[in-house]
């Protein structure tokens, strides 16, 4: 079976509403990683299915809202202070059923009163210190994570520069002027060309932000032929691109998200090896 | 719809699951806005009873910020996602036991007006899937219908049905594969 076959077997359809086996699910799933036009068959019924759906919609009740959203700020907290809040029901419980019911008389009453006053008022101060306990933690853990992620990005930076200084690296300056019909004859783009692993980086100096829909795509020119080097997205810093064997040129030209097989927007920067 | 005044914010896909990944309240809203009328719409077209589909759209919200990590991309997007989530927690509950106990309740005649105490069902035969469905033939549509609204597996619609194995599946690969057709 060809895959236009396959697309048009009903599978399509099938996986997205749910209705596949397990089996059929696999092997789809392999089909779609395997073949771009099974997945962009399958993107295409998804888009369509969710344009019908959105156009008809019923609207739930308006207190529907704010009970989903209160119950997630519940979830929220929950995960926060799980531990804890497990092991304070549990001990609830184990107090349960053990009490025994006594009749009180007189000033034993007013004990008691006054000892449910203080439970209560007990309770709350605690309930209070565990908040306050639980977003210092929360916060703390925050710290911790924000200086980790501090500590890796400095490495990759400091590893990104020794790469790019390493004199095997040939840098190629991709300019605006240098094409004609240039939509922003300012932009500036560099290519670091590794020519050892042939590893391609790519530095956006100055480029207009594309629009949601668009991305840009750098081509190798290899013999007057573009070949795809991948797309990439802007403030980035140094993205790596795909590995280009042998190449005259590069240019960056901009396409429909996800890129073009063959460059159908326009040029942008062009650079020369 | 990003007119107001700048206060409405549109996320794309992509940034709507980083979002949420990363348990935006925000973001979450921003879902409920946008999905929960597609979603409500499915689970009473499943379940055809309000209460138990306000019950479950609450479930289903629940289970996308539950399982928001588990969501892959790479399968499909986003709605699709959250389709099958609200898909298959109505066919559970269509299939409880609370369901089946509350369609005996609704047998009894007590609501003979056809104007039930304050649970009026929105006409939900002729939105989404349903409206597509209806440009199927009679044959085809009972099976789907079977199939994604009540939840059958092949051979028990064959059962159900009274006709073989073999014609169910031709029958529903058809029928989607003309759903493709009338989408398109």
């Amino acid at each position: 079976m060809n895959t236009q076959e396959y697309i048009s077997s009903g599978i399509v359809e099938s996986y997205v509403l749910g209705l596949a086996t397990d089996q059929e699910r696999a092997e789809f799933e392999r089909m779609c990683a395997a073949h771009s036009d099974v997945r962009a068959a399958r993107d295409a019924f998804e888009i369509s299915l969710e344009r019908e759906s959105l156009a008809n919609t019923v609207a739930p009740p308006n207190h529907l809202r704010s009970k989903i959203l209160s119950e997630i700020e519940i979830e929220k907290e929950k995960n926060r202070g799980n531990i804890l809040a497990n092991q304070g029901i549990k001990d609830d419980q184990e107090g349960v059923g053990k009490a025994p019911v006594v009749k009180l008389r007189g000033g034993g009453r007013y004990l008691a009163a006054a000892s449910i006053i203080l439970l209560v008022a007990s309770t709350a101060l605690n309930f209070y210190f565990f908040n306050q306990y639980k977003s210092v933690t929360a916060k703390y853990e925050d710290e911790v994570a924000k200086s980790a992620a501090y500590a890796q990005n400095e490495r990759d930076y400091l590893n990104t520069i020794q790469r790019l200084s390493d004199p095997a690296m040939a840098i190629i300056k991709m300019a605006g002027d240098s094409v004609p019909s240039s939509p922003a004859p300012s932009s500036i783009a560099t290519i670091y060309w590794d020519t050892r692993t042939k590893d391609v980086f790519l530095l956006v100096n100055k480029m207009p932000e594309p629009s949601a829909d668009m991305q840009y795509q750098l081509w190798a020119i290899v013999d007057g032929v573009p070949v795809d080097a991948g797309v990439f997205d802007m403030a980035k810093g140094i993205v790596t691109m795909k590995n280009i064997p042998r190449a005259q040129a590069f240019a960056i030209t901009l396409e429909k998200r996800g890129g073009s097989p063959t460059p159908k927007g326009q040029m942008y920067v062009l650079g020369k090896v | 719809m990003d007119k107001h005044l700048g206060t409405t914010i549109t996320y794309n896909e992509q940034e709507l699951v980083s979002l949420l990944k990363n348990r935006d309240n925000r973001a979450f809203a921003y879902l409920y806005d946008n999905y929960s009328g597609a979603l409500y719409g499915i689970i009473l077209q499943i379940l055809d009873n309000m209460e138990l589909s306000n019950d479950v759209l609450q479930e289903v919200f629940i289970n996308i910020w539950r399982k928001i990590e588990s969501y892959d991309p790479s399968k499909g997007r986003l709605y699709t996602w959250m389709l099958n989530i609200a898909r298959n927690a109505s066919i559970d509950t269509l299939r409880s036991r609370s369901f089946q106990n509350s369609q005996k309740n609704q047998s009894f005649p007590e609501n003979v007006d056809g104007l039930s105490a304050g649970t009026s069902i929105p006409n939900i035969d002729h939105i989404g899937l349903k409206k597509m469905l209806e440009k199927l033939k009679s044959e085809q549509r009972v099976l789907i219908d079977l199939a994604y609204f009540k939840g059958y597996t092949h051979e028990e619609i064959a059962d159900i049905e009274g006709i073989p194995l073999g014609t169910v599946k031709t029958r529903i690969r058809t029928a989607l594969q003309q759903l493709r057709n009338i989408l398109k």
